[in-house]
């Protein structure tokens, strides 16, 4: 049974094998390879290919933007959901119960319902295709889940504290911005890493609210060289595939642990909702 | 939420003008106090304005725009349930529909059945570790690039698979993977669990760590096998976590794009398509704005359903507790 498992694992990376492999091939090379499994015969052609592949189909300019959406994004979507978890966790506002529902509720549709009005609307006040325009939609679409973990982090933080940096002085913003947050690193690392990787790998909003090199996401990017997979050569799509791919993989393999983690949080919170 | 605090704010300020030079406690003073009861509402505009504008806002238009005809250019125009009943009678859409269930079906038998499998026998396997990472690697890959990754190993001309058949000499083998359906919808799905698989084990697991040994030994003494085990101690044991996997497989096969979108294109000629492609391409290739929106209602309507029965399917338990 052991033994089975092993061999599924083995399995399992032969894709990504194959995918290494080939990007170190040039493209006459691959396709004079008959089996397309034989080793490249120079395998420092990955970087030549990564490079082209850089320079190819807007593929390095969505990567830059990509990198910045998702950390401006993932930033703000935890900064605005922990606002607001701490004014219904822990100020006197009026149905706090009805605030959060509110927002939550923008994880009950299925992407498809948000496209077409928002494309419109993108069209019409000028921020399709625009780096503001894209940061301002992620910002939006990561913020349920992250007022769902802060909310339910904030409450397990001991109300003494709060109540000794009140009697020393402390106003409501310096107790969240002193104690509350700071005390709060962990689900906030876990959120970050969770959203920056889920804006990295968007594809549908990149599609739909961008056109253009620099502003264009590097999924879409991806997409549209994969269009012309034959032409450009497979060592080279896949070479931009690895790229597209990097930031993520070496984010995975140094906090897996807590991507791991974070899966069992989304699965509690959203209940596969999106 | 806005509207709520900002009357308030302007009052208070007017209030607070002819005393602006009194020394007092800040709480005790018109201004302070009103400020104070604004305050909490100035912490949840920002999330209430971007998810009300870039969420809910679409979300509501586009169960309107469902019910009209629009091509983006003129006013949209009011034609009631007449998308819908086009619906039935699409060719494009019935097949998308029928490709969706293959979906559903395909990642419940191979992602979720598999999955419970090998969590099982990871469960005690000392090497669980690095299985766990290595299964889970994919799944941190973006569904484009898995696409672009299995396209390479199937598309029919120069892939990896047919190149692999032809080698070993089992030319015979080689199939248009990608170009023949329903094949290309079932090869589609062999890329979305080679990606999906490991969360579903990490799940699984989780679920497992939380079973008690006791009946499981206790059934091991009176002299059940492992199949017998597994069937009748460990399998009730885990119904919980079970219908979270269920639920969550479920609803993402409903709802797949990008995997499709860099392998086929939903093609040849429309025949690989889901629900959620066929919204797309209604709506940002054919300009059928109307039409896509109720696509998107369709899907939404059999999502929630889902959802619905999904959450009873929880609350029965709990009441059985």
């Amino acid at each position: 049974m052991t033994v089975l498992v092993g061999i599924l694992a083995v399995a399992w990376l032969v894709p990504l094998w194959l995918v290494v492999v080939t990007a170190m091939k040039t493209s006459p090379e691959y396709f004079h390879d008959a089996s397309q499994w034989s080793l490249p015969e120079n395998p420092l052609q990955l970087f030549a290919n990564v490079r082209d592949a850089w320079f190819t189909s807007g593929m390095g300019a969505g990567f830059m933007a990509s990198l910045l959406y998702g950390v401006v994004a993932a930033g703000l979507a935890i900064l605005f959901a922990s606002l607001g978890a701490y004014s219904v966790t822990r100020l006197r506002i009026r149905w706090p119960f009805f605030w959060f529902v509110l927002v939550f509720s923008g994880t009950i549709f299925p992407f498809q319902m948000y496209l077409i009005p928002l494309f419109k609307l993108y069209q019409d006040t000028g921020l399709y295709d625009t780096q503001l325009g894209m940061i301002l939609f992620y910002t939006a679409i990561a913020l349920p889940f992250c007022l769902f973990v802060m909310r339910g982090y904030f409450a397990t933080i001991p109300l003494e504290l709060q109540e000794a940096a009140r009697i020393d002085g402390c106003s409501d913003f310096g107790i969240f911005r002193r104690i509350i947050l700071p005390l709060s690193w962990r689900p906030i690392a876990v959120l970050f890493l969770f959203q920056f990787t889920w804006i990295w790998n968007d594809l549908l909003f990149g599609l739909v609210l961008s056109t253009s090199d620099g502003v264009r996401p590097i999924t879409p990017s991806l997409a549209g060289l994969q269009g012309q997979f034959s032409h450009s050569g497979p060592p080279l799509v896949l070479a931009a595939a690895l790229l597209a791919t990097l930031p993520t993989i070496v984010l995975f393999l140094l906090l897996g642990r807590y991507m791991m983690r974070g899966l069992t949080l989304t699965a509690a919170g959203r209940a596969g909702s999106d | 939420m806005a509207s709520d605090a900002k009357p308030r704010k302007a009052k208070a300020r007017k209030a607070a003008a002819p005393e602006g030079t009194e020394v007092a406690a800040e709480a005790s003073r018109p201004f302070g106090r009103l400020a104070a009861a604004a305050a909490p509402y100035l912490y949840v505009t920002p999330m209430v304005l971007l998810v009300g504008v870039f969420l809910l806002y679409p979300a509501a238009d586009t169960m309107w725009l469902s019910l009209t005809k629009w091509n983006g250019i003129y006013p949209p125009t009011f034609i009631g349930f007449d998308n819908y009943l086009n619906l039935w009678t699409d060719p494009v859409f019935i097949t998308a529909s029928l490709n969706t269930v293959y979906w559903v079906a395909g990642v419940m038998l191979l992602q979720t059945a598999l999955g419970l499998a090998l969590a099982v026998l990871l469960n005690t396997s000392p090497l669980a570790e690095l299985y766990k990472r290595i299964l889970y690697l994919p799944a941190a890959i973006s569904g484009a690039a898995i696409g672009v990754i299995w396209y390479a190993i199937f598309n029919n001309q120069f892939g990896i698979l047919n190149a692999s058949l032809r080698f070993v000499g089992l030319g015979a083998l080689t199939q248009a993977w990608l170009t023949t359906p329903p094949l290309n919808t079932f090869s589609m799905i062999v890329a979305a669990v080679w990606q999906g698989l490991g969360p579903t084990i990490i799940l699984f697991l989780v679920g497992l760590q939380t079973i008690p040994r006791d009946p499981i030994e206790a059934a091991q003494t009176d002299g059940a096998n492992a199949w017998q085990v597994f069937r009748y101690v460990t399998l009730p044991l885990l119904r919980p976590i079970t219908v979270v996997v269920v639920g969550i497989n479920l609803i993402n096969s409903f709802k797949v794009f990008d995997i499709i979108w860099t392998m086929t294109q939903g093609g040849p000629y429309r025949s690989s398509e889901t629900l959620a492609v066929t919204m797309f391409r209604d709506s940002f290739v054919s300009f059928e704005f109307g039409y896509g929106a109720s696509v998107a209602m369709v899907l939404t309507v059999v999502t929630f359903a889902v959802a619905v029965f999904y959450i009873r399917a929880i609350f029965r338990r709990l009441e059985v507790q």
